[in-house]
């Protein structure tokens, strides 16, 4: 084999890997521009939760929060929790519903598309978009004055939020799954708002509702962003619980959703 | 009987080294444990309990899961290679890594030992227990040993079968019971009882070891042989029975539910009591212990089955490192271990650290030092070149099918397809196959079975019997598909995006597509190619899905309807787009009700009725088929009068214009002039592939 024969064969294969992602990032590309242009999903998303942080910490909850800095850093932790995770539910799950309906599932599997292409590119678009919902509110929240934390524990909770759109991205993939396209905020909505309150995420409950946090994504979430900024006074499990808690929810999640898709389509 | 799928054959390979893999890590984990020091070669200052119980975990079930799908492979090789073979590769494979390996291996292994021990000891060697009689170090490499022992048991056992059991009546009622136990799931709650009994006896059973390792004697020990014995011969037995595979597959879930269930128990238990004296406990964990073994065994190659069947080059590579990597891990690993036992730093650290470390040496001394050179052939049977391989789909060990897509032969083919959805049968086993450069339109109505068909060759859905071949290989494989391109019905595409964004997408997916432009332009796409595809109407939909279908020049393009809700203008466009792409070479699988397409188009016409190929053949072939005539005049006579008439199969009157099906045009035609003598404008014709078709579905109604 001489130097001529080797070198195009390696040219060969890095253009293979090149296309290769290649076709993830158009994949990605086009995800987010058809988020941007269907403005009727990405509008309530990116608008409801800064609206409603601002309600409250400037309007409802502003003597409380002077009196107790925490009361800042709950409500902030609360309405930017929403904001990461209403993406990955109502984005991603309404989107695959569609999807699935509109045979465009089964043309991608037909298609020498990469498998797991669409499925990445659902996520990071998700994951921008719920980057821009957020960003507002940290703006907000910190230009305001109206958050009692350093920089450096901005910065790791942010980080924390993040990561805790994994699981709600899994459930929303898997109500995407499950059901039809009408029906598919409907279920969004069953799921994820009883998780908002119950978990204790948007008020603090009381002691006798304890018992049924733990089963809410919401709240291991919000455990782990206390965690991550250091808020000791918040913390109610330990990190590698919530840690845990949030990685069994994506697996469990993320098999059915596989179980499904595999099996119808 | 031979049931050996290839794909099924890419999904237990996967498992193999799944198991050996996991062996890996699961010796990386053992010096995490917070157990005493002597019972590994090291022990770190950071433990962790999460670590342990998973390590216990995949303790419960590797080496039974290892030994399972090595019996399945054993009979597979030995039906293949007979007994003489048989036995010349197992010891190339078996024999002489286990002699060798030992032989490298095991001063390093002692030198490990005494260091770990002594460092873990703060300096000074402690004493040595007692070993028993029979001591011999045969260390990790005991699988092999005890691989060895089993061969020779089964292979003896099978001869004496053999010669009872002539007629295979005996082994036809055991295909039947393990096809059964399977489907049942009876299987994954009594194939450990053996196991179980084993373990009940022994004295000393600490729960955490389960089946206790026989890595320290050459006397084969009795729950070793027992219980990776009853995993290999089932293996075995699954590869006799014809769909216990099958069986597999569809249970994976079911018996991994089982599994997670009966591991917790084991878990819970195994917290409060770490060693129980014999009693009420101790029996329902052996019981349970095997329960979990088999629902492990099951549900992982069930699910490999299940969703490992394509063929993947990156699988296919890390399954045929992970033998080498397995045999030659202890040494890496242990040394790394003992390396860091003391560093301040959390066993969350250093644990991924050595697995880390521990992998990019062992796959970086298989690329360079195995996989090319003799060892590899040793080892897998298989000699790489260095350089990188395209896509190679041929699966081990078994031989690569021909692959004949070049000039003439078919690029894709159904053989003996059943394909059933529930109790509707879609599919009655059809043959049919495409050749290169062709078009072959297939016509049937609605429900015939067309779009099932055109799903299997685009990998959708799997045949319940038969073969699908997409240009060579399995459609499944991406490699393969990336020659196809296709067009489905009730699609629709994202309605955000503008048309030369969804060519544009579509064509990422090809090595070389052809520009947007071009594709848009034969398409007869240019002036849209701006507008949002939701604003398109149904024809120019149409028109754009044609776009994204032949943008990757494809070698076969599917169109499934693919004119419906065109103008006779895009029709004719669309036409001349097929007609240049066969021209170039590329072969088309056209499903229409529209017939004047089929006849403007194909070369070969293959119709489908209620799942059966009724008819195939070249368009003349078909009206051949059907030697009937077509007579239109404007006559007075009513069809009544005419219907009566020998040789008339059907009749209808419009207005004053006569239509007559007939079989015998001459005959008729005589008599109507006889009979109307004002008759005019009379006309006969070929039949034309309405007819045949309308004909061939209504015979086989």
């Amino acid at each position: 084999m001489n130097a001529l024969a080797i070198k195009s064969t390696i040219d060969t294969v890095t253009s293979l890997r090149g296309r290769e992602f290649g076709a993830y990032l158009t994949e990605t590309r086009y995800e987010l521009i058809r988020m941007v242009r269907n403005s009727s999903i990405a509008i309530p998303v990116l608008v409801l939760p800064l609206a409603l942080y601002a309600l409250f910490v400037f309007v409802i909850g502003g003597e409380w929060i002077t009196k107790d800095p925490g009361a800042g850093i709950f409500l902030f932790a609360a309405f930017s929790l929403m904001a990461v995770t209403m993406p990955a539910m109502f984005g991603i799950g309404v989107t695959l519903a569609q999807e699935r309906e509109m045979g465009l599932l089964r043309l991608k599997r037909a298609q020498p598309a990469p498998p797991a292409a669409w499925v990445v590119a659902k996520i990071l678009a998700g994951l921008v978009l719920a980057v821009v919902a957020y960003a507002p509110i940290a703006i907000l929240a910190v230009s305001t004055g109206k958050l009692a934390l350093a920089p450096g524990q901005v910065i790791s909770m942010s980080a924390a939020l993040l990561i805790g759109t994994i699981p709600f991205t899994a459930l929303g993939l898997m109500i995407g799954s499950l059901t039809t396209a009408s029906a598919a905020p409907g279920w969004a909505n069953v799921i994820y708002l009883p998780g908002c309150y119950l978990s204790g995420m948007f008020f603090p409950l009381p002691k006798s509702m304890y018992w049924q946090a733990p089963i809410w994504p919401q709240f291991h979430a919000e455990q782990l962003a206390m965690h991550m900024a250091g808020v000791t006074k918040m913390q109610l499990e330990p990190v590698t619980m919530a840690i845990a808690t949030m990685i069994g929810y994506t697996v469990l999640f993320a098999g059915i959703t596989i179980w499904r898709l595999s099996k119808k389509g | 009987m031979n049931n050996t799928n290839d794909h099924r054959l890419h999904a237990l390979d996967a498992v193999r080294g799944f198991a050996l893999l996991l062996g890996v890590a699961f010796h990386a984990a053992l010096s995490f444990l917070g157990g005493p020091p002597g019972t590994w070669f090291t022990a770190d200052n950071s433990s962790n309990a999460v670590l342990g119980d998973a390590a216990f975990v995949s303790h419960i079930f590797r080496m039974s899961l290892f030994f399972f799908i090595a019996g399945y492979f054993g009979r597979l090789l030995y039906q293949r290679l007979g007994a003489r073979s048989f036995w010349a590769n197992r010891s190339m494979r078996i024999l002489i890594p286990l002699v060798a390996g030992w032989a490298i291996l095991s001063p390093l292994i002692s030198y490990l030992w005494v260091t770990g021990v002594t460092k873990a000891f703060g300096g000074t060697l402690p004493p040595m227990p007692a070993m028993p009689e029979d001591f011999f170090p045969l260390g990790h490499l005991w699988f092999l040993y005890q691989l060895l022992l089993i061969y020779v048991a089964v292979i003896a056992v099978r001869s004496v079968i053999a010669r009872l059991d002539p007629a295979q009546k005996l082994r036809g009622l055991v295909d039947k019971a393990v096809h059964g136990s399977i489907r049942t799931m009876a299987g994954t709650f009594t194939l450990g009882l053996p196991l179980a009994a084993a373990l009940m006896s022994l004295p000393f059973w600490i729960y955490w070891m389960g089946i206790p390792t026989p890595d320290m004697t050459l006397t084969p020990q009795v729950p070793a042989s027992v219980g990776y014995g009853t995993a290999f011969v089932f293996g075995w037995l699954v590869h006799r029975s014809s769909n216990a595979l099958t069986a597999i597959a569809e249970r994976w879930f079911a018996n991994l539910v089982i599994a997670f269930v009966a591991t917790g128990w084991l878990l819970h238990t195994m917290h409060a009591t770490p060693m129980a004296a014999p009693g009420l406990t101790k029996t329902l964990y052996a019981l349970i212990f095997g329960v979990a073994v088999w629902g492990w065994v099951l549900g992982l190659t069930g699910a490999a089955l299940r969703f490992l069947s394509n063929y993947s080059a990156t699988r296919r590579y890390i399954a045929d490192a992970s033998y080498w990597i397995y045999l030659a891990h202890l040494p890496v690993v242990v040394a790394l271990q003992i390396w860091v036992s003391h560093w301040p730093l959390s066993w969350a650290v250093k644990f991924p650290m050595i697995l880390v470390v521990s992998f990019a040496v062992l796959f970086a001394s298989y690329h360079y030092l195995v996989r090319p050179t003799f060892v590899g052939k040793l080892l897998n049977g298989r000699k790489y070149s260095r350089k990188p391989e395209p896509t190679d789909p041929a699966p081990s060990p078994a031989a690569p099918p021909p692959a004949d897509s070049v000039s003439g032969g078919p690029v894709a083919q159904l053989r003996g397809i059943t394909k059933k959805f529930g109790a509707v049968t879609a599919l009655n086993s059809i043959d049919i196959e495409v050749r290169r450069g062709e078009l072959l339109a297939v016509l049937g109505p609605n429900g015939a079975g067309k779009s099932t068909a055109i799903s299997l060759w685009l990998g959708l859905i799997e045949p319940d019997a038969g073969s699908v071949t997409l240009l060579g290989g399995e459609p499944q494989d991406i490699a393969r598909r990336r020659g196809l391109g296709v067009m489905m019905q009730d699609v629709e595409m994202p309605k955000e995006l503008k048309v030369r964004e969804l060519v544009r997408l579509a064509a990422s997916y090809y090595d070389d597509p052809m520009s947007v432009e071009e594709a848009l332009r034969r398409a007869g796409l240019e002036s849209l190619a701006d507008r949002n595809y939701g604003k398109l109407s149904g024809g120019q939909k149409r028109q754009a899905q044609f776009a994204v279908a032949i943008c990757g020049r494809p070698k076969v393009l599917f169109l499934d309807e693919p004119t419906v809700g065109l103008d006779v203008k895009a029709r004719a466009a669309l036409w001349t787009s097929v007609r240049r792409l066969l021209a170039d070479g590329c072969s088309v699988v056209l499903t229409t009700h529209y017939l004047e397409e089929a006849e403007a188009l194909a070369d070969r016409i293959t119709v489908i009725t209620k799942g059966r190929v009724i008819a195939s053949g070249s368009v003349d072939d078909m009206r051949a088929l059907v030697a009937r005539r077509q007579i239109s005049c404007e006559s007075s006579l009513t069809a009544d009068d005419v219907r009566g008439w020998p040789g008339v199969i059907e009749v209808s009157k419009d207005a004053s214009k006569l239509s007559i099906t007939v079989t015998d045009a001459e005959g008729v035609v005589r008599r109507l002039l006889a009979a109307d003598t004002t008759l005019g404008r009379l006309e006969v014709r070929q039949a034309g592939l309405n007819e045949a078709f309308n004909e061939l579905t209504r015979e086989a109604a």
